[in-house]
C-alpha cells in the first residue's frame, strides 16, 4: 500500500512542478474560476408554448412518441399509453401517485427488486426531474417518482410523464433549476460547507431510445437500453389550464 | 469479399507506439486498400455532415467554445487542487480513489481489485484510456475474460481488430465485414448483414452478461472536482448496463478529466456530442457519485492516471493538447486522416489529437513521425470545441523531434544536416549567399529538361521529385532583375524608349 501513497505524491509534485503552483486549495483559486468567461446563452428566448413545442418537436426527431393531455386526462391518457403498447406487466418507481396504476396491468412496484424481476417487465412508468427543449432530453435524478436506474434500463418501453411546468429551454437553465431546487429542498439535511450537498448524485440525462451507428452510419433505434421510449406532456400550467376552463 | 479486405483484417494493426512503424510506412498499406479508404470516408463524410449542421443552429458556438477552453484552462492550472478535492468529495461519497503514476501501475492496481472481487469475468464500457494502458492483452494474460460491450468494440474484439477512430472506433470496417465477424465468432451461420440485425445480435450476445457479470470497467468523459461524480456519455446504453447492475466498478481516468464544477457540464455537455456525432446530446449521458444505497454498484474504484500527462503540462503551449474532450471532430476534418484512416498512426488516438498528445505521452522516445503526418491545413483547429491550436503544436513538436533527430551521431553525417548546417553558414553573410547561388543555378541548369522543368534531383533533393515535379530556374534572380531594373528604367528615361 506504501507504493500507492507513493503513486498520489509522485503525481501530485509533478503537476506541481509543471504548473509551478504550490499545494492550492480550490478555495484558494476561486476568484479565477468566477472570472471565467462565460458569454454563452443562458436563458431561452421562446414562449412557453413554443418552448412546449420544441421538446416535443426535438423528442420526436429522436422516435419517441409524445402525447400532450391536461392534468385531469392524465390518468386516462397514461391508461391508453399503456393499453397501446400492448403490454402487461410494468415496473414503477415507489412514491408514484396511485392514480397513474391503472387498473387491468400487472404491476411491480419496485422497493428494492432484483434484477432479474426487473428485466420481467415489459414496460417501466416514472415521472422526471426536467425536460430541456432544445435538445429534447429528458432529465432524471432518481428520485422515489423517477425510479432507481435499473428499472429505466432493463424494460424495453419507458413511459415518462413530464409536466409543461418542467420543461426548460436551453441546457444552462436546467443547471440553474439544479441549484435553486438544492436550495429549497435538500439543503437542510446536508451541511453548508460540504457545499456539493445541494447538487445531485445521480442523473441519466435521456436524449431519444438507445441507439448506435457504429455499422457504416446507419442509425439503429434500440442496442441495450429501452428502444421506446413514450412522452406524455402534462399542461399544468396556469395559462395551459384557463384556456381550457 | 476481395483478398485485400480480408488481409486487413487478419493483419492485426500495431497501436503500441513503442512498436508500431513510423507513420509514412504504416499508411501504405492502407493506401493500397480501396474498400477500407471508401469505409472511412462514407463514415467521415456522415459525421461530418450532421456536424455541420447542428454547429450551425447554436448562435453561441464560438462562445461555447471559449468558455469551453477556458475552464479546461483554469483546471490544468490548479489541476492539484481539483485532483484533490475529486479525490476528497468521491472518497466521502463511498468511492475509492487510486493514483497510477504510469500505465503498469493502473494495470496492477485494476487486477488487484479484481482479484480482491474474485473477478474472472470483467464487462467493459468503452474507453480509450483502457486501451491506451493496453489493459485488456494484460487481464486476459492474467486469467480475467474481458467483454467489451460497445457494439464497435465488439466488432473489433471478435474481428481481432484495433479501434481506428476514438469515437466510431470500428468505422473502418463495413456490414459484410461484421456480418462475417458475428456469424463466425457468435455461431449465427444464417446471419444477414442488415445492421438492424446485426445489431441485434450483438443485443443478445451481451443480455445475459449484463445480468451476470459482476464487476465492470469503464473510462470517464468528466470527472466533477466539486462533487467528486464521473461521467459518461455513450449511444448505445451498454455503459449504463456497465454502471447499474454490477457489484462492483472500476472507473480509469486521465487526470485531465477533470472539471471544477457540476454547472461546467452545461458547456462541454452542449459540444460533446454536437463535435463527436452531430447529435444534440448522446442519447444517454450518466452521472454517478461515490456510492448510492439500494442504486447501482456498492463499490467503486477510480484510477487517476498520469502516464506522461503530468510532463504535457509544463509546457505553457502543449499544455492546451490536456482540454481534449475526445470528440475526434479533429480527425473527421482531417484530409490525412481521411485517406489514411486511424491505424497508420499506430497509437489508440489516431488523426490531428492523436498526432500530438502520442508523441507527448510517449515523451518524444516514440511516434516521432505523428508530428510530421499533417498538412498543417489548420481544419482541426477550427473544429476543435476546446480550441486547441493543434497546428501550433505540430510545429513545436516538429522542431522538438529534429533537435533531438540532429543530435544524434548517425544524424551528423546525413545529407540533409550536412547541408543546413552548411546553409546556416553561407545564409549569414551575402557573398557567400550570392556565391552559392550561382553555383546553385549552375548546378540546377544541368537537371533543368527541355519543357522547363526539374522532373528528379540525387541525393535529398530526390525526395521533393519524388513525388512532384520542381519548376526549372527563371532566368535571372530578383536581386539580378532589380539591380538591372534600376538600370534600365534610368535608362528608358534618359533614352525614352523601352520601358518594361
Amino acid at each position: 500500500m506504501s507504493s500507492v501513497a507513493d503513486s498520489r505524491r509522485q503525481v501530485l509534485d509533478r503537476i506541481r512542478a509543471a504548473t509551478q503552483n504550490s499545494a492550492a486549495t480550490v478555495e484558494q483559486v476561486a476568484g479565477a474560476y468566477e472570472a471565467l468567461p462565460r458569454g454563452y446563452v443562458r436563458h431561452g428566448t421562446m414562449t412557453v408554448r413554443a418552448r412546449q413545442e420544441r421538446f416535443i418537436e426535438r423528442l420526436r426527431e429522436y422516435d419517441a412518441e409524445v402525447v400532450e393531455c391536461a392534468t385531469e386526462e392524465l390518468a386516462a391518457t397514461i391508461a391508453a399509453q399503456l393499453a397501446a403498447s400492448g403490454r402487461q406487466k410494468f415496473v414503477a418507481p415507489a412514491a408514484l401517485p396511485a392514480e397513474w396504476l391503472a387498473a387491468g396491468f400487472d404491476w411491480k412496484i419496485d422497493r428494492g427488486l432484483a434484477a432479474s424481476d426487473v428485466e420481467q417487465c415489459e414496460g417501466v412508468l416514472t415521472a422526471c426531474f426536467c425536460g430541456v427543449a432544445e435538445s429534447g432530453t429528458i432529465v432524471l435524478h432518481h428520485s422515489e417518482t423517477e425510479g432507481r436506474r435499473v428499472i429505466t434500463l432493463l424494460p424495453d418501453w419507458h413511459l415518462c410523464v413530464v409536466r409543461a411546468s418542467q420543461i426548460v429551454e436551453t441546457l444552462p437553465e436546467y443547471f440553474d433549476k439544479c441549484s435553486e431546487q438544492g436550495s429549497e429542498g435538500a439543503r437542510e439535511q446536508r451541511s453548508r460547507e460540504q457545499g456539493s450537498g445541494e447538487l445531485p448524485r445521480l442523473v441519466t440525462w435521456i436524449s431519444g431510445p438507445s441507439a448506435t451507428a457504429d455499422i457504416e452510419m446507419t442509425r439503429i433505434k434500440g442496442v441495450h437500453g429501452p428502444r421506446f421510449l413514450h412522452v406524455v406532456v402534462v399542461e399544468d400550467r396556469d395559462q395551459g389550464l384557463g384556456t381550457r376552463d | 469479399m476481395s483478398a485485400v479486405v480480408e488481409h486487413s483484417l487478419t493483419d492485426r494493426p500495431v497501436l503500441d507506439p513503442a512498436l508500431a512503424p513510423p507513420f509514412p510506412v504504416a499508411a501504405l498499406p492502407v493506401l493500397r486498400n480501396p474498400q477500407l479508404r471508401k469505409n472511412v470516408a462514407h463514415a467521415i463524410d456522415v459525421i461530418q455532415a450532421k456536424r455541420a449542421h447542428l454547429v450551425a443552429e447554436k448562435t453561441d458556438w464560438q462562445e461555447l467554445r471559449a468558455a469551453a477552453s477556458a475552464i479546461k484552462d483554469e483546471a490544468l492550472a490548479h489541476l492539484d487542487a481539483y485532483l484533490t478535492q475529486f479525490e476528497g468529495r468521491c472518497t466521502t461519497a463511498g468511492g475509492v480513489v487510486h493514483w497510477a503514476a504510469d500505465a503498469a501501475e493502473a494495470r496492477r492496481i485494476i487486477l488487484e481489485i479484481l482479484r480482491e472481487e474474485k473477478a474472472d469475468e470483467v464487462i467493459k464500457i468503452k474507453t480509450m484510456t483502457s486501451a491506451e494502458i493496453q489493459l485488456n492483452p494484460y487481464l486476459e494474460a492474467a486469467g480475467v475474460r474481458t467483454y467489451e460491450t460497445d457494439l464497435a468494440e465488439i466488432i473489433l474484439q471478435l474481428g481481432e481488430d484495433e479501434p481506428s477512430h476514438i469515437v466510431v472506433p470500428a468505422l473502418h470496417v463495413n456490414r459484410s465485414q461484421v456480418r462475417e465477424i458475428f456469424a463466425r465468432k457468435m455461431g449465427l451461420p444464417d446471419l444477414s448483414d442488415e445492421p438492424k440485425l446485426l445489431t441485434a445480435a450483438a443485443r443478445n450476445y451481451l443480455r445475459q452478461k449484463f445480468l451476470s457479470v459482476p464487476t465492470a470497467i469503464s473510462g470517464a468523459n468528466f470527472l466533477i472536482a466539486e462533487t467528486g461524480a464521473v461521467v459518461i456519455v455513450e449511444s448505445e446504453g451498454n455503459g449504463r448496463m456497465c454502471l447499474t447492475l454490477p457489484r462492483t466498478m472500476i472507473t480509469l481516468a486521465g487526470i485531465e478529466k477533470v472539471l471544477p464544477r457540476f454547472q461546467d457540464l452545461e458547456v462541454m455537455l452542449q459540444l460533446l456530442a454536437r463535435s463527436a456525432t452531430g447529435e444534440r446530446m448522446s442519447p444517454y449521458t450518466s452521472l454517478w457519485t461515490g456510492v448510492t444505497p439500494g442504486d447501482g454498484p456498492q463499490k467503486f474504484h477510480v484510477v487517476l492516471l498520469d502516464n506522461g500527462r503530468s510532463s504535457i503540462l509544463a509546457s505553457k503551449k502543449e499544455r492546451q493538447t490536456l482540454r481534449c474532450i475526445r470528440c475526434a471532430a479533429c480527425m473527421n476534418a482531417c484530409p490525412v486522416y481521411r485517406q489514411t484512416g486511424g491505424h497508420a498512426y499506430g497509437s489508440v488516438y489516431p488523426g490531428p489529437i492523436g498526432a500530438i498528445l502520442t508523441p507527448q505521452l510517449e515523451h518524444l522516445r516514440h511516434a516521432q513521425s505523428l508530428p510530421f503526418a499533417s498538412s498543417l491545413c489548420g481544419a482541426c483547429y477550427e473544429v476543435c470545441p476546446v480550441k486547441i491550436n493543434i497546428p501550433e503544436i505540430l510545429i513545436d513538436l516538429r522542431a522538438q523531434v529534429t533537435d533531438q533527430e540532429r543530435k544524434t551521431v548517425g544524424k551528423f553525417f546525413d545529407p540533409m544536416y550536412v547541408g543546413l548546417r552548411a546553409a546556416n553558414v553561407i545564409f549569414s553573410r551575402a557573398w557567400m549567399f550570392h556565391a552559392a547561388q550561382r553555383m546553385g543555378r549552375m548546378g540546377l541548369k544541368l537537371f533543368t529538361r527541355k519543357d522547363g522543368w526539374i522532373h528528379s534531383l540525387p541525393s535529398v533533393g530526390g525526395k521533393w521529385t519524388q513525388t512532384r515535379d520542381l519548376r526549372g530556374l527563371p532566368k535571372e534572380t530578383f536581386h539580378q532583375w532589380w539591380k538591372d531594373r534600376g538600370q534600365s528604367s534610368k535608362g528608358a528615361r534618359e533614352h525614352g524608349s523601352e520601358a518594361r
